[in-house]
């Protein structure tokens, strides 16, 4: 048992941080993410022997899965309305812009945050994004693309604002 | 030069993500929470090993068949006495799992988990009149009738094994994607699974002999937010489906408001008709035998409802209630959980039986004896 939680303390100790991040992208405040993360963390200990060595995988399928299947989350928060819209950012200010998206990005459904989330704090593939969430890749495009109208909406002039290169590909 | 569209959004990602605080003791408290799920799981294996050593010629049944034991008794359930304070029945003592557990109402316990499955639990064979463990599913669901148990694993998230305990037989089917648990219609023929894929939401009623229809439900016309899945009926001809009302604030802090559930056939999937009651039935159960009532848990508070209007009759301690009668609920307490009660429909209680010990901290599943 000493040895269990050993491994596991230094696994957390090791891997919180970053694993943290990505609980926060896909719930949207800290107190959500820290559930999330916990909850993941505790399945993961509870079958430690398991799966140690492959323990950052593991706990980050549970992230994403306990994110999105809506009928295993507890916590009731599928996503956060935004009362109004994001005021127009100002012409050229790219970090104005940022900040409107990251605001809006706490707005999309979960499976569309989801989706981002992988594609581009992950980096993975449509390919691997589709194969961790259990759905094709021709879903894992059709979530991006309706993600992407849910952010124009939100955040008005976002095309006027960038160039509009790779972002339905 | 304005930065392209996809770098702004892998920076806002980023950006987002870098809003994570430092959570102080994260590996102290996760290994609290940890080691109580495993203490919890603990518990439903010392129930099981309960179980086991009850049925120390019996042992995994699922898994290995034996011949059937000569026929027990079958407990007798005590009349159902009316009284002005609840009448309390004995626990039930050590040796519980030799017999079924009648509740009262004359309704059993038929299984005994960790809550969300996982682990081992404990199953009431009905052939032989008592309560085996296992520890091989994350999810046992007995059929409410027959022999049936529907099993599920994570490692196999697309599919559902039936285990005949009558002949420890297990046959794997499957389904499909982003699979809710199953549900048994009220008469253990069918099983129902919410779909949540992604742009495939909708429902898939399996047969006993591993036969799937699917039956994909348009979420922008039948709109439903917060927690959506599909229920059956009492009669089992339909499922029900939870409506939001789009016409009321929805705040994430709180349930969202719902106008009714809608209802659909269970064996072509098409939109059959409407009921107005203000919440979510928790199941079959929960509509009152003459289907003229249904218990539903509201956006505030469990509510027991006309089916026809809507109107609320009364609160009720909690949605997860059976019908036993038309004019008796059954249900386990929400405050003091090691007691099934059974009210009248006010709420009031008339008998209050406890579980054994083992079983208190496990979720519990009830069927019609």
């Amino acid at each position: 048992m000493a040895e269990v939680d050993g491994e596991f303390t230094a696994f957390v100790n090791e891997r919180g941080a970053a694993l943290l991040r990505v609980a926060y992208a896909l719930a949207g405040n800290q107190h959500a993410a820290e559930d999330l993360l916990q909850n993941a963390l505790a399945k993961a200990y509870a079958r430690w022997p398991r799966i140690r060595g492959d323990a950052e995988p593991y706990v980050k399928r549970i992230l994403y899965h306990d994110q999105v299947s809506g009928w295993r989350r507890r916590a009731r928060r599928p996503e956060v309305p935004l009362a109004e819209l994001p005021e127009r950012p100002a012409a050229g200010e790219d970090s104005d812009l940022r900040l409107l998206l990251r605001d809006a990005l706490r707005a999309l459904p979960p499976r569309q945050r989801a989706v981002l989330t992988l594609r581009y704090l992950e980096d993975l593939s449509v390919e691997q994004t589709a194969a961790l969430l259990g759905c094709r890749t021709g879903t894992v495009a059709s979530q991006s693309a309706k993600a992407l109208a849910k952010l124009r909406q939100l955040v008005p002039g976002l095309d006027e604002r960038t160039s509009r290169a790779e972002v339905t590909r | 030069m304005s930065t392209s569209l996809d770098e702004n959004l892998r920076a806002a990602v980023r950006e987002l993500a870098d809003g994570a605080g430092p959570a102080p003791d994260l590996a102290a408290r996760a290994l609290g929470r940890g080691r109580r799920l495993r203490r919890r799981r603990r518990v439903a294996t010392a129930a099981a090993a309960l179980v086991a050593v009850v049925a120390v010629t019996l042992p995994f049944l699922l898994l290995r068949p034996r011949p059937t034991p000569p026929p027990t008794t079958p407990p007798t359930a005590p009349p159902v006495t009316v009284t002005p304070s609840p009448a309390m029945r004995p626990t039930p003592g050590a040796d519980w799992a030799g017999k079924p557990l009648v509740l009262p109402g004359d309704w059993v316990v038929t299984r005994a988990q960790v809550t969300g499955g996982s682990g081992s639990g404990v199953v009431l064979d009905r052939g032989r009149a008592r309560y085996f463990s296992t520890d091989r599913y994350d999810g046992i669901f007995p059929a409410p009738t027959g022999s049936l148990v529907a099993v599920v694993q994570e490692d196999r998230s697309r599919e559902v094994g039936l285990v005949d305990t009558a002949t420890g037989r297990t046959r794997w089917y499957e389904v499909g994607r982003a699979l809710s648990g199953p549900a048994w219609s009220p008469d253990g023929r069918r099983l129902l699974f919410t779909t949540q894929q992604l742009d495939h939401f909708g429902f898939i009623v399996v047969g006993r002999d591993g036969v799937k229809k699917t039956h994909p439900v348009d979420m922008e016309r039948f709109l439903c937010t917060d927690y959506c899945f599909f229920v059956w009926t009492r009669d089992g001809r339909e499922v029900a489906l939870q409506q939001t009302d789009p016409n009321r604030p929805r705040s994430e802090s709180a349930r969202h408001p719902r106008r009714g559930v809608q209802l659909f056939s269970a064996d072509d999937g098409r939109p059959t008709r409407f009921e107005p009651v203000p919440g979510d039935p928790a199941g079959p159960w929960a509509w009152s035998p003459d289907g003229k009532l249904v218990v539903v848990q509201g956006q505030q508070e469990p509510l027991l409802v006309e089916t026809a209007t809507g109107r609320v009759v009364n609160p009720l301690p909690t949605a997860d209630v059976v019908w036993v009668t038309d004019d008796r609920l059954l249900y386990r307490r929400p405050h003091g959980s090691r007691d099934f009660v059974l009210a009248d429909p006010s709420g009031r209680e008339l008998v209050r039986q406890p579980l054994p010990k083992q079983l208190v901290d496990l979720e519990v599943t009830v069927a019609p004896r």
